[in-house]
């Protein structure tokens, strides 16, 4: 239940069906109480119709004549049933429709008292049944108890009651299934809104947007403008980190140039070297610090879409440049239009190191392939980058040991130690790894392999 | 060579001049962006050392300015910035070369020798024409397998020369690369100087290595030896 959406449909339908089931019960008892109540009604004028036609025959008996006035008591199985006991139980008289019926004795009222009754024939038929106890007084001042019985089937009822029901509940399943149709539309028009935002944030998660548009209805417009305020405070942050540390580096890496300028202007002795190792040691001090990976300080919002094969382009071109007296033929293999999702920076940093290593160590080939990995996607990025020379490689022992910041095989070539480091720790801060292997062409083939972005990873 | 040196830290700055100046070069200097993109741009330079954090006007806009402009002189670039980013930017711009800070004075006049070398057409150091070559990191230059004794601005010469072996350079232009601003500017000096360079090389005048065009300048007439 983590959509809206869904929460309010929800609770929208157990609504409507407590409403509904409580209007369903209400409607349905006032029908059926309301046709009990005539059948009652009708049973009663019955009743009273029979009694009118009883006439004490000869033997100072009642009697009741062959035909009656209600048709039904005259037709057999009719659903109407009359019938006249005496106070033992004897049955005197019984309606024609009665015939080859058994209708239930039942309970006898109290003289002159009505008796309604829900009774059932032997069949199954349930009855609604109304009996009264009288005391007949015949002309010659004897007097008799007599029951007389009106009984009327209840089957037809019942199909009444139950063909309302039918119809009580596919009306309101229809009308409640209507509303719930009615009411999700109206959602999906009123949610729009929020789609919209949640889009929008995606597309500045994968970079085709800047900031959230300013079209959104007035209770947005807050949440919209709040988010655009953060994610530029956002950026401006990363920028002033970047700023902040670019003027770091100048302003401390000048006074070092100058120092080491200064020793170089006096005849070198012990003093000097000693004095030039302690700038080495700050030198590599900061390099290190202030070429850590961005991405640990920039949140997934401010990430950027970096167009791999244009970035790489442009760093064969300015190392093509600064070796060119190696001659080195560079042998690039990237997927059209894959993209980096991180900071461009910290992309130029994987793939210049690995590079500049690359191109520092080979002798005349350098090999970059870039793809996507297996479960890469547009917004999320995911690749595998690979470096590869024809150099003298890296001995399988000494891999483990390179990967530590500043260590070097070969002091030789400067820089080494400190550009696998920071790749290493490039790729870590985006989930990746590094791996070092033997090249196909003789030399060290460098792995870099990062995941796709997971929200949580750009913490 | 004339050499420009764009850096703001002053004593950065002096003592790269000093060290260019002492290993042969011409060097002019500017403290920002404003001045040394004039520099850049109006003076004649084989070469300019730029800063990429400069006051005014950035190191990277006087590259993107001047290779604008169509000014091809190799540009190599000292940055405290050692991100790949702007290194590749720097590169991008139009430099050649690049030198963190901070630097070796022997890192920089290494890449500054390549580069001037490599604007030449030159693949090493050594630079071989028929039975002359020019050690350009030792500063010796050999006919066959004799060693020639050469001052530093015969060698300045010889260097200019054959680095652009094959083009013809006025009197003028060897005057204004070879010479500091403020030295007197006398190109009957030049001659002078070609005659001996001619009579050191090529005493029985059997090989003519360099040619005198009248009223256009000279060229370096031998032939690069292939190389590689």
């Amino acid at each position: 239940m983590h959509s809206l959406s869904s929460r309010l449909l929800i609770s929208v339908s157990v609504l409507l069906l407590f409403f509904f089931g409580a209007t369903i019960a209400v409607l349905d008892s006032a029908f059926t109480g309301a046709g009990e109540q005539a059948r009652r009604d009708i049973l009663g004028g019955q009743l009273v119709a029979l009694l009118a036609a009883a006439e004490p025959n000869d033997n100072s008996e009642l009697a009741l004549p062959s035909r009656l006035r209600e048709p039904r008591f005259g037709q057999i199985g009719s659903g109407l049933y009359g019938e006249l006991r005496k106070d033992d139980g004897t049955v005197i008289w019984q309606s024609k429709s009665a015939l080859g019926m058994d209708i239930p004795a039942g309970e006898i009222p109290a003289m002159g008292n009505h008796l309604f009754a829900r009774e059932t024939m032997l069949d199954g038929t349930p009855l609604l049944t109304l009996s009264l106890a009288v005391e007949w007084e015949f002309d010659d001042n004897s007097s008799k108890s007599y029951v007389f019985k009106v009984a009327e089937s209840m089957s037809s009822f019942n199909a009444q009651v139950a063909e309302f029901r039918r119809q009580l509940f596919s009306w309101f399943a229809g009308v409640a299934l209507t509303m719930l149709l009615a009411f999700s539309l109206l959602l999906r028009g009123l949610m729009k809104p929020l789609r919209k935002i949640e889009t929008e944030i995606g597309e500045i998660e994968s970079g085709s947007r800047t900031s959230l548009s300013d079209r959104f209805p007035t209770e947005l417009t807050g949440v919209a403008r709040n988010m655009n305020v953060l994610i530029d405070s956002e950026r401006a942050r990363s920028d002033r980190y970047r700023v902040t540390l670019d003027n770091l580096a100048h302003s401390l890496k000048t006074p070092l140039a100058a120092m080491r300028a200064l020793l170089g202007d006096r005849p070198s002795d012990e003093f000097g070297n000693r004095f030039n190792e302690q700038i080495d040691r700050m030198d590599e001090i900061v390099r290190y610090q202030l070429r850590k990976p961005a991405a640990s300080v920039v949140d997934k919002l401010v990430l950027q879409s970096v167009d791999v094969e244009k970035e790489v382009a442009r760093l064969i071109d300015g190392l093509g440049k600064v070796y060119r007296d190696k001659g080195i033929v560079f042998d690039a293999s990237v997927k059209a239009g894959l993209q980096f999702r991180g900071d461009s920076g910290d992309f130029l940093e994987l793939a210049g190191n690995l590079l500049d290593n690359a191109c520092k160590w080979c002798a005349h080939r350098v090999r970059i392939k870039v793809a996507p990995s297996a479960s890469a996607t547009a917004v999320a990025g995911g690749m595998v980058l690979s470096v590869s020379d024809d150099g003298p490689g890296i001995p399988e022992d000494a891999a483990g040991v390179m990967m530590q910041r500043g260590m070097r095989l070969d002091e030789s070539t400067p820089g080494h130690g400190i550009g696998l480091a920071v790749v290493k720790d490039i790729a870590r801060s985006y989930g990746g790894h590094l791996s070092i292997q033997k090249s196909k062409m003789g030399g060290a083939k460098i792995i870099v392999s990062i995941p796709p972005l997971t929200s949580a990873q750009a913490k | 060579m004339r050499l420009l040196v764009i850096e703001d830290d002053a004593t950065l700055r002096e003592s790269l001049v000093k060290g260019l100046g002492k290993a042969g070069f011409a060097v002019e200097q500017a403290a920002d962006g404003r001045e040394g993109l004039y520099c850049a741009q109006e003076y004649p330079v084989d070469l300019a050392i730029i800063d990429l954090g400069l006051p005014e006007v950035s190191g990277l806009d006087i590259i993107r300015t001047v290779r604008a402009e169509g000014k091809t002189y190799p540009i190599l670039i000292l940055t405290a910035r050692d991100r790949w980013e702007d290194k590749v930017d720097g590169l991008s711009a139009g430099a050649d070369d690049y030198v963190v800070k901070p630097f070796h004075f022997e890192e920089v006049s290494a890449r500054v020798n390549a580069l001037l070398r490599r604007s030449g057409g030159w693949a090493t150091s050594q630079l071989d024409a028929g039975p002359v070559s020019l050690n350009m990191s030792r500063q010796e230059l050999k006919v066959g397998d004799d060693a020639i004794e050469l001052t530093s601005f015969e060698y300045k010469i010889i260097e200019y020369l054959m680095l652009r072996a094959g083009q013809v350079i006025s009197k003028s232009e060897l005057t204004d690369r070879l010479y500091d601003q403020d030295f007197e500017r006398d190109s009957n000096v030049i001659e002078v100087f070609i005659g001996r360079l001619r009579k050191k090389m090529d005493p029985d005048n059997s090989i003519k290595p360099i040619e005198t065009l009248r009223g256009r300048g000279y060229r370096f007439a031998l032939e690069r030896n292939q190389s590689d």
